[in-house]
């Protein structure tokens, strides 16, 4: 999350319109679903490869590997459809069957086929929100969709939540260097696992009061139920008009064709 | 000189504890002066700011704004928070928003200014803060001394006519507290009041015009720091006759006075007020 975090604050699309790198994301993921042919989310992921690490300067690393990770968690959904487990051997004779004690496993070129299709489709839509992930800050995303009439309930939910998790994530880290400055964690297992505990509960407590403190800070600015905020300003880029046409073509195209 | 604040037989209680945060608190802060608050820890300094600007609730007695009694209904708080800016001891506290822009802008909003207006005072404020470079910055990316100063500009940007500023130098750097000086010092020139608790005592010393001192809830003391000075029974009673001598190298703690007599004290005062501002990490308690 942390290096997420960075490239989208320092990558040269930061500047562009969220509006245009929000549509560009959307319009690849919806095509990957729409279109379903391996070829087309190969060529979605391509597409946004060039987008994020050509165009956006993001190394090709970062990409690679945060798409790996999503491909991980893709893959261990599979195994259900790849694999059929029942009493009897199955009827289709171009399945390949094993025996194993009183049930039968077995698969299917076509169930193969069908898996690879799915991890394909599933990584071309993974790679399109990756694009925006990899670009756009949180607080761009945000801002977005308050722009999209999202209920302001909502967007000021996001908000706090955002910030709370760095605040947070900062307080569990001191408390957890204090710990460890005073050999929390050298001695025992046992002694480690406490700390955590206890680490656990006082971030709670901390949690709760850092919540009223800044609520009490907020009324002091007038707050009186919504987070008013500037929406921020970005230059249109016709750039990113012309790629999102040039890559639906295209990608209907494709899927047309083969 | 007219009262801005005025606290009546004031106490309060945090819910579920039994000690007074404070108790039966008399004390009228003037208008248009530079107000030290010190008091040691747990004095009750952030309780008492934070009846200011009715964020507490006293418990009995009241609160005077410019001779009238605080309402509590939501029409007068936001005209009270308007004019009280606050600051608080912790900026990790105040800072809602991942966006330094968007959190200067909250206040200013809250106006009901426009959106024009909003972005100059934005700028304005962070120019006066010298956060230009940070106002795109992630603020959980920010320094200490960083988010103090967004903190500041979030306020600034509301234009109040007081600042209540809870130990704001902590997390400065020497330099940034050279600067935070002339923030504060252009605000005041404006004819407008500032309120600070510190634990600085050359603050309290070279820089307030009005002090307040603190102890276990209670007002002790009110008045200009060289009332404080001659004053020996405060001095005693509050133990800062054995921490005073480290801001003012003239303080007799024999006779609990100042040793030099006025005149030539207001000659060193001018030589020294730089220097200790900037060299605090030593004088400060
Ligand atoms: N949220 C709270 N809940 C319960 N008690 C509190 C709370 N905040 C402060 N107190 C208590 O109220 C008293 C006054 O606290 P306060 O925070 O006003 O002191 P302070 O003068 O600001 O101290 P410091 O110099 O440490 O900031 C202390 O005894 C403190 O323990
Ligand atoms: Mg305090």
């Amino acid at each position: 999350m942390q290096l997420i975090e960075r490239y989208a604050y320092h990558n040269r699309l930061r500047k562009v319109q969220p509006d245009h790198k929000a549509a560009i994301a959307l319009l690849g993921l919806l095509l990957c679903l729409a279109l379903d042919k391996p070829v087309v989310s190969l060529t979605c992921i391509a597409w946004m490869f060039v987008l994020v690490v050509f165009i956006a300067g993001v190394p090709a690393r970062t990409f690679g590997h945060v798409l790996l990770v999503e491909g991980g968690f893709i893959l261990m959904t599979i195994p259900g459809i790849l694999i059929g487990i029942g009493p009897s051997a199955p009827s289709d004779p171009a399945a390949w069957a094993w025996p194993l004690g009183p049930v039968w496993i077995s698969t299917s070129s076509a169930a193969l086929w069908r898996g690879v299709a799915l991890v394909m489709r599933a990584l071309g839509c993974a790679a399109a929100m990756n694009f925006l992930a990899l670009t756009t800050p949180s607080v761009d995303i945000i801002e977005l969709l308050r722009r999209w009439r999202m209920p302001p309930v909502l967007i000021d939910i996001m908000t706090v939540t955002y910030r709370s998790i760095f605040v947070l994530l900062e307080s569990a880290n001191t408390m957890y260097i204090a710990q460890d400055s005073r050999l929390g964690y050298m001695t025992s297992r046992m002694r480690a696992i406490h700390n955590v505990a206890l680490l656990a509960s006082q971030l709670f407590i901390e949690a709760y009061r850092r919540g009223k403190e800044l609520q009490i800070a907020l009324e002091s600015r007038g707050f009186t139920g919504e987070l008013h905020v500037l929406p921020t300003s970005y230059r249109f880029s016709p750039l990113f008009t012309v790629l999102g046409v040039v890559m639906t073509a295209q990608l209907i195209l494709l899927w047309a064709m083969v | 000189m007219e009262d801005l604040f005025e606290f009546q037989n004031v106490c309060y209680r945090y819910p579920g504890h039994k000690q007074l945060a404070l108790q039966d608190v008399n004390v009228r802060l003037p208008e248009g002066e530079k107000i030290a608050v010190v008091g040691r820890n747990g004095a009750g300094k952030s309780t008492l700011f934070l009846h200011c600007n009715g964020l507490y609730r006293p418990l009995c007695g009241q609160v005077l704004f410019r001779g009238r009694p605080l309402a509590y209904d939501r029409a007068s708080l936001k005209r009270l928070r308007q004019q009280v800016g606050m600051i608080f001891q912790n900026p990790d506290n105040q800072l809602f928003s991942a966006s330094v822009a968007q959190d200067i802008s909250f206040g200013p909003l809250n106006l009901g200014l426009s959106e024009a207006e909003t972005r100059r005072r934005v700028l304005e404020a962070a120019e006066m803060c010298d956060i230009i470079h940070v106002l795109d910055r992630p603020t959980h990316s920010l320094s200490g001394g960083e988010k103090t100063r967004v903190a500041l500009a979030g306020v600034l940007a509301m234009q109040p006519e007081v600042l209540v500023a809870d130990e704001p130098l902590a997390s400065l750097d020497p330099w940034m507290r050279l600067t935070f000086f002339e923030i504060l010092q252009r605000f005041y020139d404006r004819g407008k009041t500032i309120i600070m608790a510190t634990h600085n005592l050359s603050v309290v010393r070279y820089w307030a015009s009005y002090v307040i001192v603190l102890q276990a809830g209670r007002v002790v003391f009110s008045g200009t720091p060289k009332e404080l000075l001659t004053n020996r029974v405060v001095l005693e009673q509050t133990e800062l006759s054995r921490v005073w001598w480290k801001v003012d190298p003239g303080f007799d703690e024999e006779t609990r006075a100042p040793a030099t007599s006025p005149g030539a004290e207001d000659g060193r005062l001018k030589e020294t007020r730089n220097f200790h501002f900037g060299e605090d990490g030593d004088w400060s308690i």
